[in-house]
């Protein structure tokens, strides 16, 4: 059976070099074999990767940067508003992508293509900006080292037009910061991986689209019946209200009570003072108002005014769990109205908050133990929960001032700077962990330490599943939860759609078979769509295989073996590493790779089309 | 009874799903540049997101500036008429709410037609943002905030069987009096 519909088929391609843009077709066969989203990104850089024969500088030129909605982006259906930036990660060196929501990506495919990739560097600052079937390059170099919010402003004024979506970039990818972020529609960000920086090494600040195209969709009667179902199971869902409520904020207390909330840069996994910063106390002083995502029912954005005090006035679209549990308890800051002026300054500026949270963490814990002086520090001494010296840090590591030039190469040339620094910081292949502490939680270590991208949970969260249900497992069962994470959770990137009313409201991930089947009229079953899942999984680790990676890089943070959190539910406990290593031998068998972690010769043909 | 769709901006999240609806109930496509109704959002000051629908005006600037008379108010709805329409757009651009469009695909302004009384973006807002209620009663909601911004809401804590419990009461500000 054919696809029939959900692909325009279309593959714009800028090259900044040349100042060109070119529409191609996209083949039956690729679209139906990558699927879309990060599978489109993984296929496209592995191509690119082989004709430079794997060496690719990140902040090159040759990088090519891959940006993908999928064939559900922005069809009706619960949270259908995602977009997947992916390149080669600056962070890692590796394959890298981040998604962000809101509805960028659905403007993009309203200008009739599937899929925009971009290479080589513009000769001055410069804008792309796909109006429709046009695409022009604009050079504005007025737009040098302003914030996020000020490009996106300004980009609407000088095009005199206010319905445009804006993906732009702030002073952190222009100083090629490794975690600098991309700011789509004022504050969803693709904020992992570093992404900005590589927009920056491109000199293109921002990228702006228009489109007006009918999504292309087989069978839009069904699909309306289809989706209407999962709304309604959606609302009827006992945590629907919270949800709205809170969104992801209500995470603070559930990763608090069950010990895995990041304290001090992952010293402790209970914060003392965690009420100060929870859903609760966000709802009940600072919120203003609700944000979600196209065609999202859940509205997990929440909108925070600061009312009173220093940093009165501060207007941020957020926090979420990550950028508060980062910028918060990970910091020892117990004062929400300062981890929103926190957030705030990393959107203006474009960086990344859980990398920004987890290296200054570390910074104030290397402090404390010597292992950085007050001279390394530029002479400003920095300690938990002193707000101002930590957004003063904030604001150096994306202006690269004083250490914050050392900073913003991220963890691998901290630990090159200051090796005693490597017990201290936590991150996988150079990419900072996120918010959930794996120590009492051995499928979140081997998902941390198995991800493409490094130390980030969006490939698998398993904490949840095993603090819950996971303490008769066996080892197979282990291994095997991780993996279905790490098949199931990237499909939703390939599809161009949020996980989160799987994850979080339990919405049946068989629907997405009905939701594909009426979007491209071509019948598959989920262990299908899964099974391209698992190809592009396999495609990744061959990219970073290719790129000189192997077991020796699937660890984990020197904390997570040998410093036990303090206090809480899990004071006391480590991951043991021979059980780990016999794990990840498991892992690597079910996955099919050897024992070295590589895939095998006959894997890698089939990406040779 | 004539029933107005009215919007309340606070309650508004820009999720767009009612762009969606519209465009699948009158063209029959996943579209919202295709639909009778916008979410304009604006960030960060002031941060807004609030829904531009038609407001079936009494007089109506679209019909007052129509060359060819193709839209009139029936029933209370300002309606169409394909037949009569030359696709000139002055409607679109004398509408003082901006709240009709215009698309490259479409032969005629796009304009509400309230879905014939029953509108499909009300039924579908999952944040309850939209609303149609009858005209008399339009403003109600405002009369009874402007009321309450009169007086000071306080509370009392007391007991009841041993249980804690919590009384509002309106303590009305003695200055303004």
């Amino acid at each position: 059976m054919r696809i029939k519909s959900g692909y325009f088929k279309k593959h714009l391609h800028v090259d900044l070099t040349h100042g060109t843009a070119e529409r191609r077709d996209l083949s039956e066969n690729f679209i139906e074999k990558y699927i879309g989203g990060r599978g489109f990104g993984a296929k496209m850089v592995w191509d690119n990767l082989k004709r430079h024969n794997f060496t690719i500088d990140p902040l090159g030129p040759e990088n090519l940067l891959v940006i993908a909605p999928g064939p559900l982006t922005g069809v009706y259906l619960p949270s259908s508003g995602k977009c997947s930036f992916i390149a080669i990660s600056p962070a890692t060196g590796l394959y890298g992508d981040s998604s962000a929501g809101g509805g960028f990506g659905v403007e993009l495919r309203q200008c009739g293509i599937d899929v925009l990739s971009i290479r080589g560097c513009a000769p001055a600052l410069s804008v792309i900006f796909v109006d429709g079937v046009e695409t022009k390059i604009i050079p504005m170099p007025e737009l040098k080292g302003k914030t996020c919010l000020e490009t996106e402003g300004l980009i609407l004024d000088k095009l005199c037009t206010h319905a445009v979506h804006v993906a732009a970039i702030g002073v952190a990818g222009e100083n090629l910061v490794k975690f600098a972020c991309v700011n789509t529609d004022w504050s969803r960000n693709a904020g992992r991986t570093g992404i900005g920086a590589i927009m920056g090494s491109k000199n293109l600040k921002a990228i702006v689209v228009r489109g007006h195209e009918d999504l292309p969709v087989h069978d839009v009667k069904g699909q309306v019946v289809e989706a209407d179902k999962a709304f309604k199971y959606l609302k009827e869902h006992k945590y629907f209200n919270l949800w709205q409520q809170e969104g992801l904020m209500n995470v603070i207390e559930y990763a608090n009570e069950k010990g895995i909330l990041p304290t001090h840069n992952f010293k402790d996994t209970v914060f003392t003072k965690h009420e100060q910063i929870n859903g609760t106390k966000m709802l009940n002083h600072y919120k203003i108002g609700d944000s979600a995502c196209f065609s999202c029912s859940m509205c997990c954005g929440n909108i925070c005014l600061v009312k009173n005090g220093k940093y009165t006035g501060t207007v941020i679209e957020g926090p979420e769990y990550e950028s508060c549990a980062m910028l918060g308890s990970n910091l020892g800051i117990d004062d929400f109205a300062a981890i929103l002026s926190g957030c705030k300054l990393c959107d203006e500026l474009g960086i990344d908050t859980i990398s920004t949270g987890n290296i200054i963490g570390a910074v104030i814990e290397g402090y404390e133990q010597g292992v950085l002086t007050l001279d390394d520090l530029d002479g400003r001494e920095i300690s938990w929960g002193d707000e101002d010296s930590i957004l003063e840090l904030i604001q150096k590591i994306a202006m690269r001032q004083g250490i914050g030039d050392i900073l913003a190469d991220g963890s691998l040339r901290i630990i090159e700077k200051w090796p005693e620094m490597d017990k201290i910081i936590l991150h996988v292949k150079g990419l900072e962990q996120s918010a959930y502490d794996s120590r009492a939680a051995m499928s979140m270590g081997l998902a941390y330490a198995t991800s493409d991208i490094g130390a980030h949970h969006t490939r698998a969260w398993p904490v949840a599943k095993e603090m819950e249900e996971g303490q008769e497992w066996s080892d197979e069962e282990l291994v095997d939860t991780v993996i279905y994470h790490q098949t199931l959770r990237p499909l939703f990137d390939m599809l161009g759609v949020c996980r989160l009313p799987w994850i979080e409201l339990g919405l049946n991930e068989k629907r997405y078979e009905n939701f594909y089947r009426y979007v491209t009229g071509k019948s598959v079953t989920l262990e299908e769509l899964l099974m391209r899942s698992n190809d592009i999984y396999n495609l990744t680790r061959l990219i970073n295989a290719h790129m000189g990676f192997s077991r020796k890089d699937d660890t984990l943070p020197y904390k997570v073996y040998s410093r036990p959190a303090l206090t809480g539910p899990n004071a006391g406990k480590v991951l043991d590493r021979d059980k780990f290593e016999e794990l990840l031998s498991l892992y690597y068998q079910k996955r099919g790779w050897d024992d070295n972690g590589l895939p095998t010769a006959e894997t890698e043909k089939r990406f040779d089309d | 009874m004539t029933r107005k769709l009215t919007v309340i901006p606070e309650q508004c999240s820009g999720c767009r799903i009612c762009e969606i609806v519209c465009s699948i109930e009158h063209f029959g496509v996943i579209n919202p540049k295709k639909s009778a109704i916008r979410v304009m959002i604006t960030y960060p000051h002031p941060v807004l997101r609030m829904p531009i629908v038609c407001s079936q005006c009494k007089i109506p600037k679209c019909a007052q500036v129509c060359p060819v008379d193709a839209l009139r108010r029936v029933n209370g709805v300002v309606q169409l008429d394909e037949q009569l329409c030359i696709s000139c757009y002055k409607c679109v651009e004398a509408c003082p709410f901006g709240a009709m469009y215009a698309h490259d695909g479409c032969d005629y302004p796009i304009k509400c037609d309230m879905c014939g009384g029953d509108p499909q973006c009300v039924k579908n807002c999952p944040k309850g943002a939209l609303k149609l209620i009858p005209e008399a009663v339009l403003g109600e909601s405002k009369r009874l905030n402007n009321v309450l911004s009169y007086t000071q809401m306080k509370e009392i804590e007391f007991y009841e069987m041993g249980e804690k419990k919590v009384i509002q009461y309106a303590e009305i500000g003695k200055e303004e009096l």
